[in-house]
């Protein structure tokens, strides 16, 4: 064969091999097929199927954006090498404060990397809460704030089945904006701007999503929440990270913030009423949704107390046919102890040693007794009931236990007994004599002031008879320390002491006892 | 804006200049014979070698002494004619389908809008045109001697040097006509993207005429009302325009007239309005003709005048620097308010005749930008949070006299423009200066920054503040920003040309990239030999980036350590040469200057012109010899 030929047929071979190929890829991933009325033919090669499958194809993550995939295809494969070297240009661009190029790198990045979520997520945090700072001026503190809003809005254009991106979103308007030191000015400025809510309106119709003021931030970002728990749980979106009981807890939660931010703004009457009415239903619909627990179990959090009334019940019908079961086992037990644990055990708690401390402990555990043990010493014909009996009664208090710790991450029942206290005439009153005084102190009426702060407490005394469970959260004690805080002033403006007989002594005494338990023997209070 | 190196004066930087380029020359020539010499005397003998090197330098003495313009010119008309065939379509066309995508990435709505758009378009046109001559550079060669057809050039009665020269200058010119093209489609872009006006609304035009109404039928005298423009560009703007004229008690319409709108996104618009027939119609808003203009100031080419910086610290002492609030860019000192520490510019040159009272009536415009450093967030719980106030204070250099000017609040990121009247009155005793009278002497003004508000810091650096002299001619400062990217254009096609004379097209590509990515680094490559950077020199870091150590933390002291320092040593050294041979081609960059709204001075533009030729000119006669010494060109 001459060197022509060979080549000729090199070629040949080259094209046939290349074809083959061809038809090997084309196998895998033709795509799936559909005919004009939208019924489903083919469902395509094995890789389609597959990228369906784990939701990975590209129209499956978002809108597919034209510009973002023509600068992909030209970069040549060097996708990786450009977007490292516009991270590091985003990062000197943020370094030397030149927000206008850094901005501009953003939008370049994102075109390279547009599903990318942490891309988004990161670069969205770092306009509104690290630009923003940098700015002496709250307007362009509050305009970099949105900036990071917006970012993360156009993200989710291209990635609509990502919640953690929603979620951000909601996050930033509802926390970034109601609890940054300048949270009145930035409620103000979010109000006024017409043009971040015309961009938001296009993302939540009007009545998507009622809720009682379209231009709160606490409200607009419980819509954003609200759509994070859709995607979830109507789309099949994945939680990601997110704790399913931090997640489901923000819609409430944000209506709660937002009913307290109207009182602290003067707003009380009927808007106020309601607004906690509304908080207080939707977070006793949240209390009786499923969350799934670490322990593998599924629980609601306002079942707790029928739980307990449960097993009252439950170990009352055991107590009968147990009778003095029970402290048969504990005097056995005991007997059972070594002198040294049974010394320490005795020893009152003020009094023990260190060592004794640790003995007592183990003591305890040792005379700990189960219903099951119980239940076994029970005689026939009674033992397979109570057996029952004690099993169900175990598997309760298990559940109990869960909710209770799940009920304290959320603080639970605080917030459950708040929503009901601040619907009653005494909370309102309370709240409205402490705003009135406030209002009056910062005119200069100190006269005033003092009557109003006066009346105020006495109404927050009323309220705190009728809930006492109020002051076991620190947030009500924090609350009312402030209001104490500014009267002991003006009183002091009055040259008048804080008199001894003063209605809310308990709470100042809980706080100062809150006060030492939070520092350690050598800090300073 | 931003100036992290000085910039000298042109012929206070030319004898330093000079010399530095003669010496950096001079060792690389004396390095070039020594090793031409060296390798003559390996063949021939060291006495042939000295003859061989010796007649080498006479011709090529004659070769560059007697080279002919009309032949450089046909060789340049030959490049010029190949690289049309070859990429500047290509070229082009990208330029084009850039910009019409440009609108994806631009955002016009952005805080400083005219930045953006021309840091984008000098920043695509540099980098385009680059890449063009390193292609042209470096391929044009090459590809004559793997096709002969230089075999038939040299045939002909021309030198060497000719067709370096040659080249070097058609592929200029090929750069050249498609820089100023671009050039000319750049700037149309900016004007048109950046060109928007705003509309009324009805409801607005209504309430004009109804406060107007309200003035003409004698009610309150309120200050007039405050309109709001429609959205554009992703900004409103608002003026106040009174129609009002009062002579006594009399009112009478004015039914021409002309406002500006206030400043938002760097520029403002005209309003101009006409009440025709001289009758105003609130309920009819339609009846109130306007027109809004199009944007002023949004580009401009500011001169400044810039002071020395020097700084006193909290309890007034001189020292060189102020605080350091923790920022990792220490671009700016920090002073502390409430005390005696002060930021300290002194003008030179500032007269009279140089600020005339015809051009500036109200006195000397100062231009500042200030970066606060708050240590605590201040008052919230009002409407308003009110920003932290400064003192500017001018003092007479000799004899110390001093008032103070203003007190003014300070704006983050925005250039605050103060004025220093001519005539100032200290509020202490009531005495009255002229400023240039009492503070300027021997033509050095001295102008003071304190911050008044205790724990809060104001941070400076040189350039942020400048006297604002006069604004030079905007498009004309667009052009010198495209004759940076010219020059970088031509720096990088000497380059290409040089490295096609003996290396193959795709080698001359990767060592031209190399000696432009190089130059571009030149900075980093200086602060890694210098030791400046954290995490020691080359080898040290790529120790450290292996084993994932920290940058700060001190290697183990042993044998290991020991050895990396001493190849870092002699890499630093290697670096530091390197640094000093390739060319910074960020310095050629004007793209901030032009964005920014600066004038390029012409000591700048001076200073960059003979820096390029400084390079052009023993990159052509390295061209020249590496040719002349292919066997192609005997």
């Amino acid at each position: 064969m001459n060197p022509r030929d060979r080549s000729f047929y090199r070629k040949i071979a080259y094209l046939v091999a290349m074809a083959l190929l061809l038809g090997v890829m084309f196998f895998f991933s033709r795509p799936a097929t559909q005919d004009a009325r939208g019924v489903k033919g083919s469902p395509g090669g094995l890789l389609a199927q597959m990228r369906a499958e784990h939701g990975l194809s590209q129209a499956q993550l978002g809108e597919i954006d034209p510009t973002s995939e023509t600068i992909r295809l030209a970069t040549l494969g060097m996708r990786g090498v450009a977007a490292n070297l516009l991270w590091g240009r985003a990062n000197e661009f943020k370094m030397k404060k030149d927000w206008t190029n850094l901005s501009a790198t953003l939008n370049q990045l994102v075109k390279l990397q547009p599903n990318f979520i942490a891309v988004w997520r990161f670069q969205a945090w770092n306009l509104s809460y690290n630009v923003s700072v940098e700015f002496d001026d709250y307007r362009d503190r509050y305009h970099w704030v949105t900036r990071g809003i917006d970012f993360l809005m156009d993200g989710t254009e291209w990635n609509d089945r990502q919640p953690r991106l929603w979620w951000d979103i909601g996050w930033f308007i509802a926390q970034k904006i109601g609890r940054a030191d300048e949270h009145r000015q930035y409620r103000r400025l979010f109000r006024e701007d017409d043009e971040f809510h015309g961009r938001q309106a296009l993302f939540h119709p009007p009545g998507r999503y009622p809720v009682l003021d379209d231009r709160d931030n606490w409200l607009v970002g419980k819509k954003w929440f609200l759509d994070t728990i859709n995607l979830v749980d109507n789309h099949g979106a994945s939680l990601g990270g997110l704790s399913p009981l931090l997640f489901r807890s923000d819609p409430p939660m944000t209506q709660i913030n937002y009913s307290d931010a109207i009182q602290k703004e003067g707003v009380f009457g009927e808007r106020a009423l309601r607004a906690w009415n509304v908080a207080g239903k939707e977070w006793r619909d949240y209390g009786l949704h499923d969350i799934p627990t670490t322990f593998d179990t599924i629980i609601q959090l306002e079942l707790l107390e029928r739980d307990q009334e449960t097993v009252d019940k439950l170990v009352a019908e055991l107590d009968e046919l147990t009778a003095g079961i029970r402290e048969e086992i504990y005097q056995e037990r005991y007997k059972a102890l070594r002198p040294i644990e049974r010394e320490a055990f005795e020893t009152p708690i003020a009094d023990r040693t260190d060592r004794e401390h640790q003995l007592a402990a183990d003591a305890r555990e040792k005379l700990q007794i189960s219903h099951k043990e119980v239940a076994a010493r029970v005689p026939r014909p009674n033992r397979e009931k109570a057996v029952k009996l004690a099993e169900r009664v175990t598997e309760l208090e298990e559940r109990i236990g869960h909710i209770d710790r799940y009920r304290q991450i959320v603080n639970y029942a605080y917030w459950r007994l708040r929503c009901q206290v601040e619907q009653t005439p005494d909370a309102v009153d309370a709240r409205e004599f402490t705003y009135r005084a406030e209002q009056a102190l910062a005119a200069g009426n100190l006269p005033a002031a003092v009557d109003h702060y006066s009346e105020g407490f006495g109404k927050w005394r009323q309220v705190l008879d009728a809930h006492p469970g109020l002051l076991e959260d620190q947030t009500t004690v924090e609350d009312l320390m402030e209001t104490i805080g500014s009267y002991r002033k003006l009183l002091d403006q009055l040259d008048q002491p804080l008199p001894d007989d003063f209605v809310l002594n308990d709470v100042i005494s809980l706080h100062d006892k809150q006060q030492q338990m939070s520092f350690g023997p050598y800090d300073e209070p | 804006m931003v100036i992290e190196d000085e910039i000298l004066p042109f012929f206070q930087w030319l004898p330093t200049g000079l010399l530095h380029w003669l010496l950096i020359a001079g060792s690389l020539a004396v390095a070039a014979l020594l090793i031409g010499w060296l390798i003559a005397a390996l063949r021939h003998g060291p006495g042939a070698a000295v003859r061989m090197v010796s007649k080498t330098l006479s011709e090529a003495w004659a070769d560059v002494i007697h080279m002919s313009g009309r032949r450089i010119w046909a060789l340049a008309w030959l490049a010029v004619k190949e690289s049309i065939r070859r990429w500047v379509v290509v070229v082009f066309g990208v330029f084009i389908v850039i910009l019409l995508f440009a609108g994806f990435f631009l955002d016009p709505a952005s805080t400083y809008p005219a930045r953006l758009y021309l840091s984008f378009v000098l920043t695509s046109t540099m980098y385009l045109i680059l890449l063009l001559a390193l292609f042209l550079s470096t391929l044009s060669l090459p590809a004559d001697i793997k096709s002969k057809t230089l075999h038939t050039v040299v045939t002909k009665p021309v030198r060497a040097s000719e067709i370096v020269l040659g080249r070097m200058i058609g592929f200029a010119l090929v750069g050249t006509g498609l820089l100023a093209c671009m050039g000319v489609l750049s700037y149309i872009f900016v004007l048109r993207g950046l060109s928007h006006t705003h509309e009324i609304s009805p409801g607005e035009l209504q309430r004009l005429q109804a406060s107007w109404e309200q003035q003409l039928a004698g009610g309150k005298s309120a200050p007039p009302v405050e309109i709001e423009t429609e959205t554009a560009h992703g900004h409103r703007h608002t003026f106040r325009a009174d129609a009002i004229r009062r002579d006594g008690d009399r009112r009478e319409l004015i039914p021409r007239g002309r406002v500006r709108t206030d400043v938002a996104r760097g520029h403002w618009h005209e309003f101009s309005y006409t009440v025709p027939d001289g009758a105003l119609r609130s309920d009819d808003p339609l009846a109130l003709q306007y027109t809004m203009g199009p944007p002023e100031d949004r580009f401009v080419a500011r001169v400044p005048i810039y002071g020395k910086l020097r700084f006193k610290d909290s309890s007034g002492e001189p020292v060189e620097a102020g605080v350091n609030v923790g920022s990792e860019w220490a671009y700016r000192s920090f002073i502390q308010g409430g005390t005696l520490a002060a930021a300290i510019w002194t003008f030179e040159g500032i007269t009279p005749q140089r600020f005339p009272e015809d051009r500036f009536p109200e006195g000397l415009p100062v231009e500042l930008t200030i970066e606060v450093f708050r240590t605590y967030k201040g008052d919230t719980s009002g409407e308003d949070i009110p920003p932290i106030h400064g003192s500017l204070i001018v003092r007479n250099p000799a004899s110390g006299e001093q008032v103070e000017v203003r007190i003014f609040p300070a704006r983050e990121f925005a250039t605050d423009t103060q004025i220093i009247p001519r005539k100032l009155t200290r509020a202490s005793d009531g005495r009255t200066f002229g400023l240039f009278e009492d503070f300027v002497h021997d033509g050095k003004l001295e102008v003071w920054v304190r911050c008044i508000e205790p724990a809060q810091y104001f941070g400076m650096a040189q350039a942020d503040m400048y006297l604002r002299a006069r604004d030079g001619w905007f498009a004309w400062n667009f052009v010198k920003g495209y004759l940076g990217i010219w020059l970088q254009m031509l720096l990088m096609i000497a380059f290409g040309v040089m490295f096609s004379t003996f290396l193959s097209g795709p080698v001359a590509i990767l060592a031209t990239l190399g000696a432009l990515i190089g130059g571009m680094a030149s900075r980093f490559m200086i602060s890694l030999a210098t030791g400046e950077l954290p995490g020691g020199g080359p080898v040290e870091a790529f120790y450290r980036l292996l084993t994932q150590e920290n940058l700060v933390s001190d290697l183990p002291e042993g044998f290991r350590s020991e050895l990396m320092r001493m190849f870092d040593t002699v890499l630093q050294g290697y670096l530091r040469g390197m640094a000093e041979i390739l060319p910074a081609f960020e310095r050629f960059d004007y793209s901030t200057w032009v964005a920014y709204g600066f004038n390029i001075s012409g000591d700048l533009l001076a200073t960059r012109i003979l820096t390029m030729l400084g390079f052009v000119l023993p990159v052509f006669l390295a061209g020249y010899f590496f040719l002349k010494l292919r066997e192609v060109a005997r």
